[in-house]
């Protein structure tokens, strides 16, 4: 998220896309009808389904799913032909803007109608009134990661908001909903098969730094990996794992043997794609750990019956340490009681782990005096704050986040700015928080604050140009009171003095040979935001992206398109032979068969206000039970006349995978008569079983149901391997 | 001082069920007995659908009082209609006369056995001594006694939900009104002041 939750109430105009923040985030739509209340705020809802936000908004767009790049690049024209772009920001903060309007050529209103399904007239009454409302804010959700394509909607989003200026401004931004708690925080620290914490990547010199951060020998590290090869490669991703298990092909890329053993911590494996073939990768594993507070539901689908171990894990109330929230912002947890029963906190779970397996020493090593004596959690928020420089948590400190925590009635929620005892600060310290004394910075990429209280231009991320053009920011678009007026490169101990700062020998000597994401010293960080320089430069940012499959983001039918004449003009991309691991099929699978004319309806996934991902925890609470406790589908009464299911009816609903469900019909009007729609919240129930009897005594939840993915259709993001929960296609029979 | 009185900002209220499970939990009423619910009328049409959150609206001049044939109902100094589970036979024409579908009705019993009524008390308890565990057992718990307001409007996610004086009601609400479009101020009123710029 730019921008904060808060903020959203300096918008003019909001719009939503794959987002139901009514359901899924009620607190932050507190925000985004405050908007509407205060600054008659335009709420704009592309949704395939007509949801509890679409209910609030102004003007509401129906389209296909899937098909949002296509309406994006239909509001890109239009806003191209009537001039409705921001011409300066362009110039000085954009690098190549002319190949998304190359691009958008053939995407008239017309062409978007055809394939989305959302009238012209519709499209062209939403970009106006979104263009010349200014700021507006750009919200988004799992609508638009969980496709093949989601990494290409995920930077139209903000490709637009470029284009109106509306970027580094309160009110503006991209503000994309984290689907819970703390999801922003577990993403800094690593939780991705692809990088360390903080965003560093695999390669051998973030291995070094973390090492000595560590306090570890880098060869030390090393012999942990079977090779170097497989330390510096991306692991298998949340959604492709259970290939690794299944397919003896992916063996491999995977040093040559599948995967043997799961040990899987509070996270709710049956929310991705193809449950049914979760199952069986479960029942092959060697061994299978789940680690939760409740009983992990995959853990009562698996039908194995021997090494299966639940371990009882502490709940949040039940432990302490930071938490991070959608806006970068950090808060104090504190314990409220202490674990009950035999649960442990994941931390003592893991230290268990790591004594038994021989490595505790090492692994706590950089805590405390490092001799074994250390404070948690508040020791290992200062490792965090010591290491994670590229997103700019030196200034987490354990004290710091404390004292905001105690004091949060005294800062605006507008603006997250402290007053009295707590000015000069910004709520949660929102990262980058640069240094121990820095504000943290609310809305990213402004420039029209200084870098110590906030300030700052696009990251200098790509080199210094591309193709002859100079990829630094344009002259008079840096931060107030930058000491450099126009664009400069990343801060490093080569580059700082040509900037115009000057270091003492001793300075100097300390940081040679280092940069700003990994200077001990902390020497570039306060010199540079002295002079009022980001360490991170002052660039422009790219709209293309020419190390991706689609340099320029390109619509591409689904994988399982209910517009198989599509498919021809916009295919899918090429199959990928070692995508984290996996062979993953694209152009194969969407071209094996005419899969509309067997499977002729779309499912629209969502979440129920009710319920949380899985269910686990929620369908525990009896009352949260009571008001949706069973699982459905909902439909149009067009089609359930079609098929001859009644409202209330059971109904067999069967995926392109091989999966099936019975659940029931629902009759409703927010879907169209080829959809249904299908909360993902459920589990417990088995192609028509009940899994009731699986459970631990004391631990089965109060209401079951089908669980919806054991339906949804093949399919993973072509950059990031997020799994397709969105596009699928499913067949319908009455019960 | 007026009547309290609760009010239900539809254009803010988003069938979150937060107010729901609040009450719920708050007084740990038994699973089908709903004191408050969220009703959503034209779900999933175009432009028509609309949710409101409903409970007993505590009126001045309440029929259900009226039609009561044991007088269980009650009618507090501030408003609040109360009733004693005591008295109360479950008879249900409270039900019949309430113009709301307020009263509540335990559903155990094969035929939906009517047992003893209960329904939003404003968070005000009961007859039975103020945060006495009677008190708590049969009518919850008395967050009016503690100068708190009821907990469904306190967990309203949106504020849709306002409790309270009717007096304050209206008066949160006409600020509502009156702020409508005048934008979102840049700092809070007062605040430097109250805790130093």
């Amino acid at each position: 998220m730019t921008n904060h939750l808060g903020d959203m109430q300096n918008s003019e105009a909001i719009i939503i896309f794959g987002a139901n923040p009514a359901a899924n985030h009620p607190i932050a739509m507190q925000h985004i009808l405050a908007a509407k209340e205060k600054k008659n705020a335009t709420i704009i809802v592309i949704d395939p389904r007509y949801s509890r936000t679409a209910a609030k908004s102004d003007i509401y767009c129906r389209i296909r799913t899937g098909t949002d790049i296509a309406f994006m690049y239909g509001m890109i024209r239009l806003i191209r032909d009537n001039k409705w772009y921001d011409k300066k920001f362009l110039n000085d903060r954009v690098y190549g803007i002319e190949e998304i309007f190359k691009e958008c050529e053939q995407y008239t209103p017309e062409v978007v109608e055809d394939i989305t399904g959302c009238p012209k007239e519709i499209l062209i009454q939403a970009t106006a009134a979104y263009a010349k409302a200014k700021p507006g804010c750009l919200i988004w959700n799992q609508g638009w990661t969980q496709h093949t394509i989601g990494s290409s909607n995920t930077r139209m989003g903000p490709i637009i908001q470029l284009l109106l200026g509306n970027m580094g401004v309160e009110g503006g931004g991209t503000n994309i909903l984290r689907g819970h708690d703390n999801v922003q925080g577990g993403t800094d620290m690593g939780c991705l098969a692809d990088t360390l914490p903080g965003y560093y990547g695999l390669a051998e010199g973030s291995w070094k730094y973390f090492s000595e951060r560590w306090k570890l020998d880098y060869d030390w590290v090393k012999s942990r990996f079977k090779s170097k090869e497989m330390m510096e490669a991306k692991g298998f991703s949340l959604s492709l794992w259970l290939h690794g298990v299944l397919d003896e092909a992916n063996a491999k890329n995977n040093a040559g043997t599948p995967l043997k053993a799961l040990v899987c911590i509070g996270n709710g494996i049956s929310t991705i794609t193809m449950t049914h073939k979760v199952k069986e990768a479960l029942d092959k594993l060697d061994m299978v750990v789940f680690i939760d507070p409740y009983v992990n539901d995959a853990a009562v689908i698996t039908t194995r019956n021997d090494n299966l171990f639940l371990l009882p894990a502490a709940s949040q109330i039940e432990t302490s340490g930071t938490t991070v929230n959608t806006g970068r912002s950090a808060q104090w947890r504190f314990k409220v009681v202490d674990p009950l029963y035999e649960a442990r906190p994941d931390h003592e779970i893991l230290f268990d782990f790591a004594k038994r397996m021989g490595f505790y020493e090492q692994y706590t090593r950089a805590l405390g005096d490092g001799k074994g004596n250390f404070q948690w959690p508040e020791d290992a928020t200062r490792e965090i704050a010591r290491t994670l420089k590229t997103i700019g948590l030196q200034g987490w400190l354990p004290e710091r986040i404390k004292a905001q925590t105690e004091n949060w009635h005294m800062f605006d929620t507008v603006s997250l700015a402290g007053y009295g005892p707590m000015k000069n600060q910004y709520y949660g310290l929102p990262w980058p928080c640069w240094t121990e004394d820095h504000s943290g910075s609310p809305v990213l990429y402004n420039i029209n604050k200084p870098v110590s209280q906030g300030g700052m231009g696009f990251r200098n991320r790509f080199g210094l140009e591309h193709n002859g053009s100079s990829l630094l920011a344009g002259a008079g678009s840096a931060p107030k009171g930058s000491s450099v007026k126009g664009g400069y490169p990343e801060i490093t101990g080569d580059n700082i003095e040509s900037l115009g700062i000057k270091l003492t020998d001793k300075e100097r000597e300390l940081v040679k040979g280092k940069n700003w994401k990994n200077d001990n010293s902390g020497i570039l960080n306060k010199k540079a935001i002295a002079a009022g320089l980001v360490p991170y430069g002052n660039a422009r940012a790219r709209t293309i992206v020419w190390n991706f499959i689609d340099p320029v983001p390109k619509h591409r039918e689904p994988l399982h398109s209910i517009r198989t004449d599509l498919i021809k003009k916009y295919p899918a991309s090429a199959d990928n032979p070692n995508h984290f691991r996996t062979a993953v099929r694209y152009l194969s699978e969407q071209t094996a068969q005419d899969w509309a004319k067997d499977f002729p309806v779309n499912i629209v996934s969502g979440r129920l206000v009710e319920h949380m991902g899985t269910g686990t925890e929620t369908r525990a609470s009896k009352y949260l039970s009571e008001l949706a406790g069973e699982m459905y589908g909902e439909i149009h009464p067009e089609l359930g006349a079609k098929l001859g299911i009644r409202d209330g009816e059971m109904m067999w609903v069967h995926g392109t995978a091989g999966g099936k469900i019975k659940i029931k019909a629902k009759y409703g009007y927010s879907v169209l008569p080829d959809q249904v729609f299908l909360p993902q919240n459920f589990s417990g129930m088995w192609q028509g079983e009940h899994l009731g009897d699986r459970y631990p005594e004391g631990t089965a939840p109060h209401s079951y149901g089908e669980n919806s993915n054991q339906v949804t259709s093949y399919g993973y993001d072509q950059q990031t391997s997020c799994p397709e929960t969105k596009c699928s296609l499913v067949r319908i029979e009455k019960a | 001082m007026g009547r309290v009185k609760f009010y239900c900002d539809e254009g803010r209220c988003i069938d979150c069920g937060g107010c729901v499970v609040a009450c719920k939990e708050a007084h740990e009423v038994p699973v089908g007995v709903n004191r408050r619910r969220v009703v959503t009328i034209n779900e999933g049409i175009e432009g028509r659908e609309v949710s409101l959150s409903v409970a007993c609206m505590h009126c001045a001049d309440a029929p259900c009082q009226q039609v009561c044939p044991t007088d269980c109902f009650y009618i507090r100094a501030d408003g609040i209609v109360l009733h004693d589970k005591e008295k109360c036979i479950g008879c249900g024409y409270c039900l019949y006369a309430c113009p709301f579908g307020a009263p509540q009705f335990p559903q155990n019993g094969a035929f939906g056995t009517k047992g003893k009524m209960d329904k939003c008390t404003f968070c005000a308890g009961g007859p039975e001594e103020t945060h006495s565990e009677a008190e708590f057992h049969a009518y919850g718990q008395n967050r009016i006694a503690e100068g708190k307001v009821p907990m469904c409007a306190a967990m309203c996610s949106t504020k849709a939900l306002l409790a309270g004086d009717s007096d304050e009601v209206s008066s949160i609400f006409l600020t509502r009104v009156a702020s409508k479009g005048k934008g979102t101020p840049k700092a809070p009123y007062g605040w430097d002041k109250a805790y130093g710029k």
